[in-house]
């Protein structure tokens, strides 16, 4: 046996995408290894397994080496997206069992007189009305008939269903009927059956929200269950036996068996860890403003880290379709107010499908060609241009295989399309209407970038560009020009990123409970309480220890003027509360968000909130710097359309090693196994110590 | 494609980045609104507009809100720029919202209007509109139908500067804060306005910098796509004139019934849509300002077109709307308006049923009528005003190919409702029920959507209701052989007794504690024969309890029993119809 073939300590990351799943090894001396192989949707485990035993087997690696796995999935979210969720009941209070049908009202879409909406996770029949009422105080108006609640019980196990979401009105103040309904409930339906309650997943003012947040746990409860199961005896059967995390939508991971309980935090799993692994860069680069652009075959998400954390949000929809905007368009999926990093989603990538229409406006997505019948320059079947299309004609791409040599792309196809889909009909020339097709792509990402900067109050050009993804660093630097950004920075790896994201998040358990304190109740003494409360229920979830590391805690009070119905988020430094600097906090937070406060006006302080975190060490060890060194010495030269002005330039390309002995002035491609990164004339690039790409952007 | 389809010096590539820079801008706007907003009518039902204009004062995006606001905008616009176009100066704000000579629609309706100056020229407008919770009048929440004369509604705020170059009116601020019985919720409304017009300032200000005065060629041909758009697409429908009438039931105890009467005349790519012959204004406050009449109108052209274009005002220009002036859809002083949108949604359904018989594919049934208006409130123990308005939606008729939505907002509207929770948390009342109405839905090959209903006890000594229903004794109508929805309901329950009240009683009606107020909207009307309705999907209503095996049968002619279709019974009963 080698020596590396003893060392302990390699962790395993696992991102499962829809097409693909990546699998990343990061090596105790720091080293990275990494594979990709198909994503097997009957059962995502077993692909799972067999990209492990691939990347073992590759660098003749001993399962045992292996002392943690760190995972992240679409499952959940795929089990809404498709339908394939368990058949859940819902129980609520009497005269209120359509709450979840009559929504919020709101659609995304102005016009659409043909509109259809999502149907609820819970259809009607399965909906089952309780009698009992609390008041908003948590007072009892009607006392629990718990006769009438057995005979539902009953009624929900003749149903045969394999889910029950629990959701009475203000059970976020009081949960007493709630508990007992839950007990009763359970009683009656047997053990198999999985219960969630929403007191308990979510105890938030706002029934629709409350709800709608519980159904889709229970909805996808059952699934999560066995997939979590069949993955831990998957990894099991490949000798891997070290423990396993699975990361939430809002960074930091969960337990299977935390994960098993509350399934509705894994929804935006996966693109949660990219803007994790960009917290992280940040962190080891010693950068703390940066916006995380991950831009694949199919969708950009846009998100940001500020102060070296990723920003959160509660406010979430699955199954809307790709928003934009994810504020102001609601309506079109299912609510899940639980925390989010705030991701903004558009339909942008790659296999982006051009088109024309009659009135001679171009666009560029939402639809993707996928990669089946993919773009056309695949020459597997699709025949309309898409991005990809117009990146290769710019000469941003050049001819390479992908797929382990299943595919070449062809430039001359992708020409064709583009000459005859957009180029001929508005009398351009084809590498106009490619510079065009990419303009209209950043215009479109531009839009998810502000979505998560402007919209929120935040200046673009305060914050570095993180690219990624396989189409990131191809795009990020005109995406920073629109936007007034001077630093573009490409991690290695970029194609895989988020995956080794995953071994970076720190592991991260967060506690909210809902305070309603207005005026004179706003006091020290209250908030050290609750505060207490909070932090000692967020440090107890490592209380079974956690690799030694040291559990911090952070926490923040929900604060809104009285008579608004949204709040800010305000940090709470340690120590004692400090009421008149919170209030001022919020204040400079309003200010800073919406343009106007009122130190006046009095404040309600509506939820506290803590957090507990452990460090991860193993980004500590992260080391891609030696592997680029190793790379084979590469140059050549291609010709890039960088725009009507230039024209066709004769461009330097090489690897990343290219960047080893210094900076380098653009134009220049710097080519990789998943990406190349385009330094287009007038920027420079240059290696930072850890072996990203920092491109100054002429701005 | 012969020619390019654009203006020749114009990139199509730019203009489609311009176009997002002015949407994403407006929808910021809406955003800055929502978020900071105190009223539980801007803030939870969204009753608010924002858009960006260009510096001739047409709106060129329009944020994500009420598609029906987007159509009133051009009417203040115009006179924004008779008043104020040629001494309009930097740090100038405008407010308006008096029906009569400044384009107002109701008095709750507040205009908030900013010139944008880059470089001391204007360039443009951040104009901003938002339902605020109350403007003083005769009765809470200044919705009352029972008003007479505009004089009896609160506020009349004519086109006026709430900043001069910079210098806040303190004596207009003052004179709004005294005439509401809401001033938190007004001025902190008011401020989330003028918030938002900094937003858009910045936005336009951003995109002219980097364009220069490009910009402008771009916002132009912005319009011109919008106008050839919607011209190509009339120019496809056959000419001809279709007219429709449709009812709004009356006001008061004995109602007269109101007649919307429609003619809309297709004409190349032109299209006129004339409302003589609809009724004279009547002495109470339905009475609809032409702003929203127009608008309602748009929207419905609007509707029938399946592709994409600008928001902006452009496709408005081939749309001609004539309502003779003195009749609800065009009052003049001294009518009353608080209550007009149940005119202005109205005008939607009647354009719809003209279209109808053109796009049949196109359309849609008739919904829930437009938004009931219920206003609740009083007094507490130390005279402290509480009370809300609730502004309710929730139900649209079917379409050729679909059944009508249950659990969505007017098509003219996107408003969204208030949580219970949050309601019972503010005010002294408790929510009995809010649900789906069974057998509310027009019976058809599509069913019209099912009705809501939402039921109120009131928990404090006293409290005055005021609401704005309809459809009552006009029912949403059916398209192609299918039935109207439901009527709907208005009961109150007091003292053992149960009293029906008027659709739009001209009086506010005096609750005392534990009375109970229940409204149940009406449904939706259906699309093409009942009897062709899929029997599959009649069973799936009953197991959802939205149609009742007796009318499954009745209405459908399927025999549902044990849960399961009997197909030789149901065969039977439809061949015998």
């Amino acid at each position: 046996m080698t020596q590396e073939q003893l060392a302990p300590g390699h962790r395993l990351g696992i991102d499962i995408g829809g097409t693909f799943t990546d699998v990343v090894l990061l090596g105790e001396d720091g080293s990275v290894r990494t594979t990709k192989v198909l994503s097997t949707p009957d059962d995502y485990a077993r692909g799972v397994a067999a990209g492990a035993r691939a990347l073992l087997a590759e660098h003749g690696l001993a399962p045992e080496v292996i002392s943690g796995v760190v995972h992240a999935s679409t499952v959940a979210s795929n089990t809404v997206l498709e339908g394939l969720g368990a058949r859940t009941a819902l129980v609520t209070t009497e005269g209120f069992c359509d709450v979840l049908e009559l929504r919020r009202l709101r659609i995304p879409v102005l016009y659409d007189i043909q509109y259809d909406h999502a149907r609820p996770l819970v259809p009607r029949r399965l909906r089952f009305e309780v009698r009992e009422r609390l008041g908003p105080r948590g007072e009892v108006w009607t006392a629990l008939d718990e006769d009438q609640v057995r005979e539902v019980g009953r009624r929900i196990a003749e149903q045969g269903v394999e889910a029950v979401a629990i959701a009475l009105l203000h059970s976020y103040v009081d949960d007493r009927h709630e508990r007992r309904v839950e007990e009763i409930v359970r009683a009656e339906v047997g053990e198999g059956v999985y219960v969630t309650r929403s007191s308990e997943i979510l105890p938030e003012i706002r029934e629709y929200e409350r709800t709608s947040t519980a159904v889709v746990n229970a909805y996808v409860g059952p699934a999560i269950t066995r997939y979590l199961g069949s993955l831990v005896a998957r990894l099991g059967e490949a000798g891997i036996d070290a423990p396993l995390e699975v990361m939430q939508s809002a960074g930091g991971t969960l337990t299977p068996q935390a994960a098993g309980r509350r399934p509705a935090h894994l929804i935006e799993s996966g693109p949660a860890a990219g803007v994790m692994a960009c917290a992280s860069l940040g962190r080891l680069t010693g950068r703390t403003q940066l916006i995380s652009l991950d831009m694949g075959g199919t969708t950009a998400k846009a998100a940001i880290v500020e102060d070296g954390q990723p920003v959160r949000t509660s406010e979430y929809e699955v199954g809307a379709g790709i928003n934009l905007s994810s504020k102001l368009v609601k309506g079109g999926g299912h609510p899940i107010k639980l925390p989010f990093v705030d991701l903004s989603e558009i339909g942008a990538g790659g296999g982006s499908i051009v088109g024309i229409d009659e009135v001679g406006t171009v666009r560029v997505g939402p639809v993707s060609a996928g990669s089946l019948p993919g773009p056309a320059c695949y020459g597997v079947g699709g025949t309309e241009p898409t991005l990809t299309d117009a990146l290769l004609v710019l000469g941003y791409l050049d001819e390479r295989t992908l797929g382990g040599g299943a595919i070449t792309l062809d430039r001359e196809r992708a020409r064709e399309a583009l000459h005859r889909v957009v180029a001929g009909p508005l009398g351009r020339s084809v590498e106009e209407a490619a510079h065009g097709v990419l303009q209209l792509s950043v215009a479109t990402m531009t839009r998810a970038v502000k979505a998560v900067t402007t919209y929120r109050g935040r200046d673009p050009r305060d914050f570095a560009l993180c690219a990624f993804g396989g189409n990131g660093p191809l795009t990020g630097v005109e995406i920073a020009r629109a936007l007034g950004i001077r630093q573009v920075l490409v991690p290695p790896a970029p194609g895989v990123f988020s995956a080794l994201g995953l071994l970076f998040s720190d592991s991260e358990h967060e506690v909210v409970r809902t305070l309603m304190l207005r005026g004179e109740a706003i006091t020290p003494a209250a908030l050290d309480a609750a505060f207490a409360a909070v932090e000692a229920e967020a440090a107890a979830h490592f209380a079974d220890g956690h690799d030694g590391q040291p559990v911090t805690i952070t926490r923040s009070a929900d604060v809104r003027y009285a008579g608004q119905a949204y709040e800010l988020a305000v940090a709470v430094p340690p120590g004692p509360v400090d009421v008149s600097a919170l209030v001022d906090a919020f204040v400079a937070e309003h200010v800073r968000t919406y343009g106007h406060g009122s130190a006046d006006a009095p404040v309600d302080v509506v939820s506290l909130r803590a957090l507990a975190r452990v460090e991860r060490t193993a980004s500590r060890r992260y080391d891609p710097v030696a592997a680029i060194g190793a790379l084979p010495p590469y140059a050549a030269i291609r010709a890039v359309y960088f725009g009507p002005r230039d024209g066709f330039v004769e461009t330097p390309v090489c690897n990343r090693a290219g960047l080893l002995e210094g900076e380098r002035r653009g134009p220049l491609l710097v080519d990789e196994a998943d990406s190349t990164c385009i330094v287009p004339p007038g920027c420079v690039a240059r290696l930072d110590t850890y072996g990203t790409i920092e491109v100054d952007v002429d701005v | 494609m012969s020619e390019p389809a654009t203006s020749p010096s114009v990139d199509p590539i730019t203009l489609e980045v311009v176009k997002n820079a002015l949407a994403s801008t407006a929808d910021e706007m809406a955003l800055v609104v929502m978020r900071s907003a105190y009223s539980p009518v801007v803030r939870d039902t969204m009753d608010y507009s924002t858009a960006l204009c260009d510096r001739r004062g047409r709106v060129v995006a329009q944020g994500l809100t009420l598609a029906v606001q987007l159509g009133t905008f051009p009417t203040v616009m115009a006179y924004v720029l008779e008043e104020f176009g040629d001494s309009a100066a930097p740090g100038d704000v405008y407010i308006a919202n008096d029906p009569y000579g400044c384009g107002g629609q109701h008095l709750p309706d507040l205009y908030v209007i900013k010139p944008i100056f880059v470089d001391g020229a204007l360039e443009g407008y951040a104009a901003t509109m938002a339902h605020h919770s109350d403007v003083g009048g005769i009765a809470p929440g200044s919705v009352a139908v029972h008003a007479t004369e505009i004089y009896q509604e609160g506020l009349r705020i004519p086109l006026s500067k709430l900043y001069d170059g910079g210098a806040e009116n303190t004596t207009l601020f003052r004179l709004i804060e005294a005439n509401t019985r809401q001033p938190i919720h007004v001025l902190g409304d008011l401020r989330a306005q003028l918030a938002a017009c900094r937003v858009g300032e910045r936005g336009l200000t951003a995109l002219l910098e980097r364009y220069g005065a490009d910009a402008h060629v771009y916002m132009d041909e912005l319009q011109r796509s919008a106008e050839r758009t919607m011209r190509a697409e009339l120019a496809k429908l056959p000419d001809g004139v279709h007219t429709f009438t449709d009812w709004i039931d009356g006001v008061g105890e004995s109602p007269e019934p109101i007649p919307i009467v429609v003619r809309v005349e297709i004409a190349g790519d032109e299209v006129v849509i004339d409302f003589e012959g609809t009724s004279p204004q009547v002495d109470a406050s339905v009475n609809c300002p032409v702003g929203m009449v127009r608008a309602a109108c748009y929207c419905a052209l609007r509707g029938i077109v399946r592709v994409e274009m600008p928001n902006c005002e452009g496709y408005m220009v081939p749309i001609h709307v004539r309502a003779p002036a003195g009749t609800v859809v065009n009052p003049v002083l001294p009518a009353a308006c608080g209550a007009r949108g149940v005119i202005g949604y109205r005008v939607y359904d009647a354009i719809m049923g003209a279209l109808a018989p053109i796009v049949p594919d196109r359309v849609i049934a008739a919904g829930e009528g437009g938004p009931t208006l219920i206003a609740l409130g009083g007094y507490d123990e130390e005279r402290r005003p509480w009370g809300t308005t609730e502004v309710l939606v929730g139900t649209w008729g079917a379409r050729a190919t679909l059944d009508g939505l249950e659990g969505v907002s007017n098509p003219l509207a996107n408003l969204a409702n208030q949580p219970v929770e949050l309601l019972e948390a503010d005010i002294p009342v408790r929510m009995l029920r809010y649900g789906l109405e069974p057998d509310s839905g027009g019976p058809g090959r599509r069913r019209g959507g099912l009705a809501y209903a939402r039921s109120y006890e009131v928990l404090a000594d006293r409290a005055l209701l005021t609401i704005r229903t309809d459809r009552r004794d006009h029912p949403p109508y059916g398209l192609d052989g299918a039935e109207h929805g439901a009527p709907s309901s208005n009961v109150v329950e007091t003292g053992g007794e149960r009293v029906v009240l008027p659709t739009m009683p001209m009086q506010a009606s005096a609750l005392v504690r534990g009375d109970r107020f229940t409204h149940v909207a009406a449904g939706g009307g259906g699309y093409g024969d009942p009897l062709t309705r899929d029997p599959q999907a009649v069973l799936e209503d009953v197991l959802d309890g939205k149609v009742s095996p007796a009318a499954a049968r009745k209405r459908y002619g399927v025999v549902v029993v044990d849960e399961t279709i009997d197909h030789e019974a149901t065969m039977a009963l439809r061949g015998a119809r």
